[in-house]
């Protein structure tokens, strides 16, 4: 297949495309269980291979996929077609940013191969958990497994082949009551990434029925608890839905794409400008944020881009200064030249494709926070005289420029005076994102910080979902409405 | 090509009988072509073919699914799937339910809602339609944003317990073309769904975008102050509304799991505005409906809400068979949603803005990223984006920056309704992740709410 890859990608060069890239996955298998009160209501697997051929032409892209391989020269063409219409319409002619061309493999940490589990060892953990989570007070119960594996191989047209074989666990366990009222309300539990490894020995049995545990107590805490006051407060806010205020205030308002109006129709903008790279106070001076895509354990960790380009650690947010973006070969180009200054030194490696069918664009990598130097959960709410903890991602909605936002949480727990005083039900907070970064007050210690993965993000048009990570501390910020 | 895909499922029908296991097989097929349009330039020019098999194999009260992306040509690794299912359902658990399983008792076809012209329409036609629909608009500050989404989709359907096969054919398309000012951060929109060539008509987009774009580029955009205003939602938000109406609220298995705002109670009782006429309609072609669902139960029209009265909850066979209930003919990948009409005389945005009032009216035409804040309650939130503006009393019009809403869809659609336009658009709500599957819902052009309020306000865009 490469070698056929590899004329193909020669012959269409030959017609005058300027690069070409292949990404061939000879697998890519998942398998998602869900049991749902006790019934294994989803056993299923899916396998798919293909291959997706992109094309640059007169600085316009044409893109072609399938799953049928008998006809690869015919996709170059369709590829190189698409491209030479695009190529009617251009603006500002795709340049891409320089990279060293990779021979290279990638495989992610991986002990224990999910897909050579069996089944009924997968259904024996989701009863094990059913089992713990059906107690008084939970009206309903899901457990959730899924896993995925995919090879992929790339080849460019500039000398590059990378290989790579990643795999991926996402277990769930949430558990959903009703107050007196009838107002429902949820409790999930996602692990942190502990250890050096995503494999199916990732899954700790004594650490989930620890934490089953633990959302049956505090959804029940939430059925008698009285609404969240509407007010200001500080807002401590736990991983369980820090990782969720970075991803989308800080990820995806710094997708390069993003920011130069390539998701205007669809995912929206970003109040950010190429101006105010090495300007804007984003944050507080205790904010720094990072794109690390080497995090030893992360679906945010790849190897090499579907540029081809190596995993980095970039700083986005230094002390509260935005000095970096998420970013690929094109965009890196087209936003100094629109800058008229370097303001990127070459692509950040972050371009992504969901599956063979799609083209890379801007993702996440693990967007990061570095833990800070205000102690623990306890110490920071001891300095904490009107505030409220908040944990669960329970709905989230934020404006098209990423310019303000709207979160619900699980739970919420009121602190007065340095003391948790009481639990509260639907909380919510909001805020304009500059002006809530910059009220950052508390960041908490290493011993605050974990790795949360999000398995369903979502962008582009066709959509594509990705997988990615943040690593996050405890963090306070001050002078938030809650409650609306 | 249908005969080939039905002659495959019978294939693999034949081989599962001979395995001696219970299998359901689903095909879907997918020709989807999509010219995606950023910075006035194709960004993306894209189209992909796949064929999508699903297996669902049964053993008495087990159940189990594989899929995979394969080709026709690929029998063998079809009869592989066959056996991978089978392999699956040994190990799954019993369900604490009998899941049905679907017996065609007649062989189902439709084409009807399959234009091949849509289906097959060339690049340099989408290229022209975009050209079309933004002549004379764009400047070096307004860039052309949008996507031009265009396909067929082929869904085929065997079970071992007949031989009879169920097999729909649609095409489909869906633009939206977006004018953004490049620095100042806003965008305005115009958007089409369509079932057949026909439909496609860029100079409606035009006028429209040409509209919005005179008051973006020359009005002060202003923050509006927080507080009650009477809201005229465009199509877009309306069908968004609904569209998480649909999802938390008549669905009977949702409810059941306490994902919904109405109760079993609530049948037969007045939840919304006597002026809220909700159907699902799989008559009308727009919403590119199933005739019969994936379970052979012929769809008729179906009321949920007539004059505001709660008619009943929708249900999936799965949910159907796990709570007790009768299946709906609700077992398929989208509803067809029909709001019905009103009797204001108002079609497009001029006639909109043109209306005479005694109170200023904030016109919302989209609403971005909503999300479920309170199921039990239907507290839904989003973000106003795409061109709203401020109609002011004495009928100026003021460009407005965007606000947010977080309300209950009781209060959205309860006896707050003002009017609903007496004419319809069908919108376009297609996703494009995963199998394409196109959907609309039919929503009156605009629905005038009055009292509602807006929770946050933007000082900039
Ligand atoms: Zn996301």
């Amino acid at each position: 297949m490469l070698g056929q890859l590899k004329q193909h990608i020669e012959r269409i060069k030959g017609k005058g495309a300027t690069y070409l890239d292949a990404r061939w996955y000879p697998f890519e298998e998942a398998n998602f269980l869900t049991m749902w009160n006790g019934n294994l209501k989803n056993t299923s697997a899916s396998r798919e291979s293909g291959l997706g051929i992109r094309v640059l032409y007169k600085g316009a892209w044409g893109f072609s996929a399938s799953s049928d391989l008998s006809d690869v020269a015919g996709l170059f063409d369709k590829a190189f077609d698409n491209a030479r219409v695009a190529a009617e319409r251009v603006t500002f002619p795709v340049r891409l940013a320089e990279k060293d061309a990779i021979q290279a493999k990638f495989e992610s940490p991986c002990r224990i191969n999910p897909f050579e589990v069996s089944l009924s060892e997968k259904v024996a953990f989701l009863k094990e958990m059913d089992e713990k989570l059906d107690q008084p007070g939970v009206f309903q119960r899901v457990s959730d497994l899924s896993f995925m594996r995919k090879q992929i191989v790339f080849v460019d047209s500039e000398g590059s082949e990378i290989e790579k074989l990643i795999t991926e666990v996402f277990p769930t366990l949430q558990v959903l009551g009703r107050d007196s009222e009838g107002g429902a309300h949820e409790r999930k539990y996602r692990p942190g990434r502990i250890g050096e490894t995503r494999g199916w020995e990732s899954i700790d049995r004594q650490l989930f029925s620890q934490h089953a545990e633990r959302i049956v107590k505090e959804l029940n805490q939430v059925l008698v608890a009285d609404t969240c006051p509407k007010e200001d407060r500080s807002v401590i806010i736990l991983p369980g839905l820090m990782y969720l205020q970075t991803h989308e205030t800080i990820g995806h308002a710094l997708e390069l794409d993003r920011i130069l109006g390539y998701e205007l129709a669809f995912a929206g903008g970003s109040f950010v400008t190429l101006d105010d790279f090495g300007k804007l106070r984003y944050g507080s001076p205790k904010l720094t944020a990072r794109a690390d895509a080497t995090l030893l354990n992360s679906p945010g960790s790849f190897g090499y881009d579907d540029d081809g380009v190596p995993a980095q650690n970039n700083v986005l947010i230094d002390k509260g200064i935005l000095v970096g973006a998420i970013t690929g070969r094109q965009m890196v180009e087209e936003a100094n030249a629109k800058a008229r200054r370097q303001v990127f030194d070459g692509s950040g490696g972050a371009n992504r494709a969901t599956a063979f069918y799609r083209v890379p664009i801007e993702r996440m990598t693990n967007i990061n926070i570095d833990p800070g130097e205000d102690g623990s959960l306890d110490d920071i709410i001891k300095t904490t005289e009107k505030g409220m903890i908040v944990d669960g991602d329970h709905s989230w909605s934020i404006g098209s420029n990423r310019e303000q936002f709207h979160f619900g949480a699980e739970i919420g727990w009121l602190v007065d005076d340095g003391q948790v005083t009481k639990v509260v039900k639907n909380p919510t907070h909001k805020g304009d994102t500059v002006k809530f970064w910059n009220s950052l007050s508390a960041v908490g210690d290493k011993s605050t910080w974990e790795v949360k993965f999000v398995d369903n993000c979502g962008k582009g048009q066709p959509n594509q979902i990705m997988q990615l990570g943040h690593g996050i501390p405890v963090c306070r910020f001050d002078n938030v409405r809650i409650g609306e | 090509m249908k005969e080939r895909i039905l002659q495959t499922l019978r294939e693999l029908r034949t081989y599962a009988l001979g395995k001696g296991v219970e299998v359901v097989l689903f095909y879907h097929e997918e020709d989807s072509y999509l010219m995606r349009f950023a910075n006035s330039a194709i960004s993306l020019n894209t189209n992909e073919h796949l064929i999508r098999l699903e297996i669902v194999a049964y053993s008495d009260r087990k159940r189990a699914s594989y899929e995979m992306i394969t080709d026709l040509s690929k029998l063998d690794e079809m009869k592989q799937g066959v056996d991978i299912a089978a392999e699956m359902v040994q190990h799954a658990q019993p369900l604490m339910y009998q899941p049905t399983i679907p017996q065609f008792t007649e062989t189902f076809s439709d084409e009807s809602g399959y234009d091949a012209t849509l289906a097959q329409i060339s690049n340099e036609e989408r290229l022209g339609y975009f050209n079309q629909a933004v002549k004379g608009l764009e400047t070096s500050d307004i860039k052309l944003s949008g996507i031009f989404s265009n396909g067929a989709n082929t869904l085929a359907q065997i079970t071992t317990r007949s031989e009879h096969t169920q097999y729909f054919k649609t095409s489909d398309a869906q633009v939206t073309v977006v004018l953004a000012h490049g620095t100042l951060k806003w965008e305005v929109i115009a958007e089409q769904s369509a079932q057949k060539k026909s439909e496609l008509d860029p100079s409606a987009l035009h006028r429209d975008l040409a509209f919005l774009l005179d008051h973006y580029q020359h009005d002060t955009p202003q923050q509006i102050p927080l507080g009650k205003y009477d809201i005229v939602f465009g199509p877009a938000a309306t069908a968004d509304v609904l569209h998480f109406m649909n999802w938390i609220g008549f669905g009977g298995g949702m409810m059941k799991r306490g994902y919904s705002f109405l109760t079993e109670e609530q049948i037969g009782k007045k939840v919304f505005s006597d002026k809220f006429d909700l159907t699902d309609d799989p008559t009308r072609l727009e919403t590119f409906p199933a005739r019969q669902d994936f379970t052979g139960i012929p769809r008729k029209p179906f009321p949920i809400f007539q004059k505001g009265v709660f008619q009943g909850f929708t249900w999936f066979q799965d949910d159907a068979d796990e709570f007790g209930a009768k299946p709906t003919g609700h077992t398929v990948m989208h509803k067809s949603l029909v709001l019905a009409c009103g009797d204001q005389e108002v079609n497009t945005l001029e006639e909109l803005v043109a209306m005479p009032r005694d109170k200023d009216i904030l016109y919302i035409p989209f609403l971005h990223y909503t999300n479920i804040v309170n199921p039990s309650k239907g507290v839904i939130t989003g973000s106003s984006r795409f061109g709203a503006l401020l109609l002011k009393k004495g009928g100026s019009v003021v460009v407005p920056y965007n606000v947010r809403l977080t309300q209950s869809l009781l209060d959205i659609f309860g006896d707050k309704i003002a009017w609903l336009s007496k004419s319809a658009t069908p919108y376009n709500i297609s996703a494009s992740y995963g199998a394409r599957n196109p959907s609309a819902i039919i929503v009156p052009t605009f629905v005038r709410v009055n009292d509602l309020e807006i929770s946050h306000s933007n000082a900039s865009y």
